[in-house]
């Protein structure tokens, strides 16, 4: 908790500077499940791969327990990219948090799209644990992605 | 139509006196024939002021979450499909016992806008009536204990009136002009909650901008806590929504919300094969879940 607080305050801090329209060097906000994306992350790092350092990673139990409410608070933050990320279906450490995620992020992402927020800003994927090279193939081409957005890029959430 | 509100009186009155409610809840005539307003019927005697027409516009069944409703055990209430449909959704989610609720359904035909009512306007057709009847499928209520049959023609539907067009043309518009769209709409909002207040399906003690620990959802009235709040409502209807229309006629600023309550019913239908409040054993769309879920726009 005390670790989210520190990260989204810095996210705000360095979000306020960089990426206020400017889009040069957009912040990313992944959220990852602990289980199988976090530690495919941390694969791709100890195995010294190298991926775009726009992204902020945010750890938590499970991709069931990555509330929507964080993806408006982080655009909300300034940040320009959201990732979801979490066990492939079947792979659930709980058993069915991901299934659970997904019918609730299907939703989501439509009422998103409708309330006008480009869809290309929020990205959902699968890493498990073993996926190192995925997670800097998905961070890489979803950083290109949103580096690509125009700057005036619609944002209901910010001023 | 007297004698509609005939049958309902007796209804009313032979269930107080059996005792088997201690309240009815209805509608009874309101200070000019065009409005009707939520009766409250304690005593057997009281129930000849129960009436109801096509300008019973309010859905009933949010008094069922006030704790003062509550209190009373067994309850009776006048219900029409729409409304019906949210004591359905209370029942799959625990809120309210199926033993503890007498179901008065009244057959409706349609309910006549409360601005064109207001201007004296008395013909039920597709011009005058909400969009949700043009839309409705459960004239008759799909669960009730009494049926009061209406005396009404039927609606009749020509096709040529599209009801929520503006879904569709929002739809095809791009991001930013959608964006601006709703910006606009937003901006109005004042942050009174009467959408919340007004639905029978936000039951939650405490709402999730009453929580500041951590504070989620910004309470000034300003462009990213408005956008947040009606984001975050419709999230928590979507699949849930019965599509009443109180939170609409609630808002003072008027706010299209059933544009959105509206999409994300056809959505969640579209997606899961899922509509609100048809089933009172069926499970809430998303406290259940498929292996065969939608899955493409997952990497």
């Amino acid at each position: 908790m005390e670790d989210k607080k520190e990260d989204k305050k810095r996210d705000k801090e360095e979000g306020s500077v960089k990426s206020d329209g400017s889009a040069g060097d957009p912040r990313i906000i992944a959220f990852v499940c602990n289980w199988c994306t976090y530690s495919g992350a941390d694969l791709a790092g100890t195995s010294r791969m190298k991926y775009s350092d726009n992204v902020r990673v945010i750890k938590l139990p499970c991709s069931g327990r990555i509330d929507p409410l964080f993806i408006v608070e982080a655009f909300k933050k300034g940040a320009k990219g959201v990732l979801i990320s979490g066990c492939h279906p079947g792979d659930c450490h709980y058993i069915s948090g991901n299934y659970h995620s997904r019918r609730k992020y299907a939703a989501f992402r439509d009422l998103l799209g409708f309330l006008g927020v480009d869809l290309s800003r929020v990205e959902f994927s699968w890493i498990s644990a073993s996926e190192g090279n995925k997670w800097v193939s998905v961070i890489n081409e979803f950083t290109a992605k949103i580096k690509s957005l125009k700057s005036s890029s619609s944002d209901i959430f910010k001023k | 139509m007297a004698n509609t509100d005939e049958k309902l009186q007796k209804i009313a009155k032979d269930l107080l006196e059996g005792g088997e409610v201690s309240l009815v809840i209805g509608y009874t005539k309101g200070s000019i024939p065009q409005r009707m307003r939520p009766v409250f019927i304690t005593k057997a005697q009281d129930a000849s002021r129960l009436s109801f027409s096509c300008y019973a516009v309010q859905d009933l069944a949010v008094f069922l979450k006030k704790p003062e409703v509550k209190k009373f055990g067994k309850i009776g209430i006048v219900v029409k499909g729409c409304d019906e449909k949210a004591i359905n959704a209370l029942i799959q989610e625990y809120q309210l016992l199926r033993d503890d609720i007498k179901i008065i359904g009244m057959e409706c035909n349609g309910i006549i806008r409360q601005n064109l009512a207001d201007k004296g306007e008395a013909a039920v057709s597709e011009t005058t009536v909400y969009d949700k009847c043009l839309i409705c499928n459960e004239h008759t209520p799909v669960l009730y204990d009494y049926l009061v049959p209406s005396e009404n023609q039927k609606l009749n539907l020509s096709g040529n009136i599209k009801p929520y067009a503006k879904i569709e043309e929002l739809d095809s518009m791009s991001a930013e002009d959608k964006s601006a769209f709703w910006k606009k709409e937003f901006d109005k909002c004042l942050k009174c909650y009467a959408c919340r207040q007004a639905c029978p399906l936000c039951y939650c003690s405490r709402c999730i901008v009453e929580k500041n620990m951590p504070q989620w959802i910004d309470t000034n009235i300003e462009e990213t806590g408005n956008a947040q709040w009606n984001l975050i409502r419709a999230y928590h209807l979507s699949g849930r929504c019965i599509g009443c229309g109180e939170c609409e006629r609630a808002c003072p600023v008027n706010i299209p919300l059933m544009l959105i309550n509206e999409k994300m019913a056809r959505d969640t239908y579209s997606l899961f094969g899922n509509k609100s409040g048809l089933d009172i054993n069926a499970k809430p769309v998303f406290g259940v879940f498929s292996e065969s879920d939608f899955n493409e726009f997952i990497k």
